[in-house]
């Protein structure tokens, strides 16, 4: 049945695609003036009020979680250079398919002289779009590909965010009772995995005894499944949630089954007062700003982009000190004191572990991990101990 | 082990219910040989109707100063939700029963209708609501599960029969009403002749047209309250893009799973509902996720298999599901 619908959307998409394609011809001629236009211009950058900024989300704002928080850093963008409503256009709901590419190209149609891709599925579709669009600059977020791809109009962004989420690991590690963590994971992928075991090593760090359950969605964003494995998980015995997908359904599940959660992307407090203790967060708006202005400027943006919590790009959110152990803020700070002065490392050796293709990692006692230094997307894909992927 | 059959079977009734309401409707809707392949669209217009009907009384109450009740906020949600899909519904039939559009490309029609309404009108009021919309703690509460004083304090038999939320209950006294409606009365009797040859339901004198207007809207109406039950209980009152996901496709597969028997339904709808989420419980060591994700759908295959070869002519589908019925044709 699902593949019915699936017919039924390409059998759209298609439609929808050839009245585009017939409405093209006359913006496109304008498009290309355009073009034209700005290559004489790029060396000397675009005036500010003439430069047209677009976006693929694979979510909307309405997840509560990762859009919401991407948006936000779009607005922050917005207002820190003065542009108009206008000149920023959004996709939002664009799957991870051959719809990206029609956004992307909708969007250079429109005259994006940016595009910013948010989701990592995206890429390959960023990759082959930005080859023939020499003249937009576009940026993926969480990707890997820029590097190698020998584009200059190709970049990756991301935040260490792994370091957020050992912060937030500590809260948890405090707070739980049954010394069994449980998380909510989106897909086994790298990005995924450098996330979860950092929040492990965190609640380690405060609690030696700390075990966690970890179970994929295979999905971004599926609140169904998600509030589901969510409620799966608390069965197991877990009464800390944690999570790696974007909508608000493993804090309101574990809301109403009496344990707590930590977010991600956003302050879940709201939706789930009596659970939410505490979420790391990404501010979007610093990069997007700095690359919108390079464009401006007629400046080069970085190819691989990450900052972490010493550039306030990872942050936190407040505390839920009504529900948090004591000491938890404390015992926050003063981790992320050692972060941002390096003398603590979240994947610190001695680390072992195992990646999902079977691949044995080692970190030696007094060395650590490089975690986002050389790119921007993470690369730490090794379960370690105390870490129980259940499928 | 007890515990996660226990917890398994749990997840199964939620993930269930709003399977087994989508397929009550459709039921209906077939017994008056109507096939409503728009099922999936009638819940997405119940699912964002329902959720912003409860969002609005709770806003209309606190600007005037007053507080929202949650038994009117649910209330308001279901009566909501109920009049959109049978609008829904209403549209299915006037172009099939009136006009006599083709069943099958309405339904489709209506599918794709109803899931773009839901989600422009979700984004459109989340926007309004400055980013998204959700109800507060009160509603929530309202379809949180229920604490029975003493039964729900049962070990094991309280969390598994009196812990539920109270649209569980609804959908399983609908159903029971809605097999005695078909079997022991009047107008069910009636009703299964219009579905089975309208021709002759007609010589007997029974009025085809309104018969099959009413079955087909209540049916829709009850869809649309399976999807108020994605948006106010599965994603707990917050409005989620695509949150119906293709319930209401699997609720027009459970239909024939239960071989067109709403008693029936209850079981196979907890069946469905541990079917889907039964990766999360039980784990067989390197069976994908994708495997497990494809057994609900295995299952109907299987049981079409095996229900069309036993050729039972009492549990089959109403003979003429899917065919208009024009009297002059006779």
């Amino acid at each position: 049945m699902k593949k019915k619908i699936l017919s039924m959307f390409l059998c759209a998409a298609m439609a929808v695609t050839l009245i585009a394609g017939c409405g093209a011809p006359a913006a496109e001629t304008g498009g290309n003036d355009n073009t034209g236009d700005k290559t004489s211009e790029t060396s000397k950058g675009i005036p500010k009020d003439e430069i047209k900024v677009g976006f693929v989300h694979v979510s909307d704002p309405s997840d509560m979680g990762y859009t919401y928080n991407q948006d936000l850093g779009t607005q922050e963008m917005q207002k820190a250079l003065g542009l108009s409503d206008d000149q920023i256009v959004n996709k939002y709901n664009v799957p991870e398919g051959a719809e990206c590419d029609t956004a992307l190209r909708e969007l250079v149609d429109a005259g994006c002289n940016i595009i910013f891709a948010t989701s990592f599925g995206f890429e390959d579709y960023v990759k082959e779009v930005a080859a023939e669009y020499p003249d937009i600059e576009f940026c993926h977020a969480t990707g890997y590909q820029a590097k190698d791809s020998g584009l200059d109009n190709f970049h990756n962004y991301f935040a260490s965010i792994y370091e957020g989420r050992y912060l937030a690991g500590i809260a948890a590690g405090m707070k739980t009772e049954t010394n069994k963590l449980g998380y909510v994971a989106a897909f086994p992928f790298a990005e995924v995995i450098s996330g979860y075991t950092a929040f492990y090593l965190g609640a380690k760090s405060v609690n030696p005894d700390v075990t966690m359950d970890i179970m994929y969605t295979n999905s971004w964003n599926d609140p169904t499944v998600e509030s589901q494995v969510a409620k799966a998980l608390i069965d197991r015995g877990c009464d800390v949630i944690s999570q790696h997908s974007d909508s608000t359904a493993p804090a309101t599940t574990a809301e109403e089954n009496g344990v707590w959660q930590v977010g991600y992307n956003n302050d879940m407090i709201d939706a789930a007062p009596d659970a939410s203790l505490i979420s790391p967060r990404i501010d979007w708006g610093i990069y997007v700003t700095e690359a919108v202005q390079a464009v401006i400027n007629g400046d080069e943006i970085p190819v691989d982009w990450c900052k972490g919590l010493a550039d306030g790009a990872v942050y936190l959110s407040p505390l839920n000190t009504a529900i948090a152990a004591e000491g938890t803020q404390e015992a926050i700070d003063a981790a992320k004191e050692k972060i941002i002065s390096g003398d603590l490392h979240v994947f610190a050796g001695p680390l072992k572990g195992v990646s999902p293709e079977g691949e044995e990692y080692d970190v030696a006692e007094g060395d650590y991990y490089h975690e986002q230094e050389d790119a921007s997307a993470p690369s730490w894909q090794y379960i370690i101990e105390g870490c129980n992927v259940v499928e | 082990m007890l515990n996660t059959l226990n917890g398994l079977l749990i997840a199964a009734v939620l993930a269930g219910t709003p399977l087994l309401l989508g397929a009550l409707g459709e039921i209906l809707t077939e017994k008056s040989g109507n096939l409503n392949l728009g099922v999936e669209g009638m819940m997405f217009m119940g699912a964002i109707t329902g959720l912003a009907g409860s969002y609005y009384y709770e806003q209309g109450v606190i600007s005037s100063g007053g507080t929202p009740n949650g038994v009117v906020s649910a209330l308001i949600a279901l009566a909501v939700s109920f009049i959109a899909g049978a609008f829904g519904a209403l549209i299915y039939s006037f172009l099939t029963i009136t006009l006599r559009a083709n069943q099958n490309v309405t339904g489709l029609t209506l599918t794709i209708f109803g899931t773009g309404f839901g989600n422009f009108f979700g984004e459109y009021i989340g926007q309004n609501a400055g980013g998204y919309v959700a109800v507060s703690t009160v509603t929530k509460n309202a379809f949180s599960r229920l604490n029975i004083p003493v039964l729900s304090d049962i070990p094991v038999l309280g969390p598994l029969l009196f812990q539920y939320n109270w649209l569980v209950y609804f959908a399983i006294v609908l159903a029971v009403i809605m097999a005695w409606f078909f079997n022991r009365s009047r107008v069910g009797l009636n009703l299964r002749a219009v579905g089975e040859d309208p021709a002759t339901a007609d010589a007997a004198g029974i009025n085809i047209t309104a018969y099959k207007y009413a079955a087909t809207v209540i049916g829709g109406g009850i869809c649309g309250i399976g999807g108020m039950y994605m948006s106010m209980v599965t994603t707990s009152g917050v409005w989620v893009h695509d949150c119906v996901s293709g319930y209401g496709w699997l609720a027009v597969a459970l239909v024939i799973f239960a071989t067109w028997r709403p008693a029936k339904g209850i079981l196979v709808a907890i069946v469905f509902g541990g079917l889907t989420v039964m990766r999360m419980y039980v784990n067989i060591p390197g069976l994908p996720a994708q495997i497990y994700d494809m057994l609900p759908y295995v299952a109907t295959i299987v049981v079409l298999v095996v229900t069309s070869m036993r050729e039972s002519r009492e549990h089959a589908q109403p003979k003429s599901c899917g065919l208009n019925y024009f009297r002059e044709e006779r």
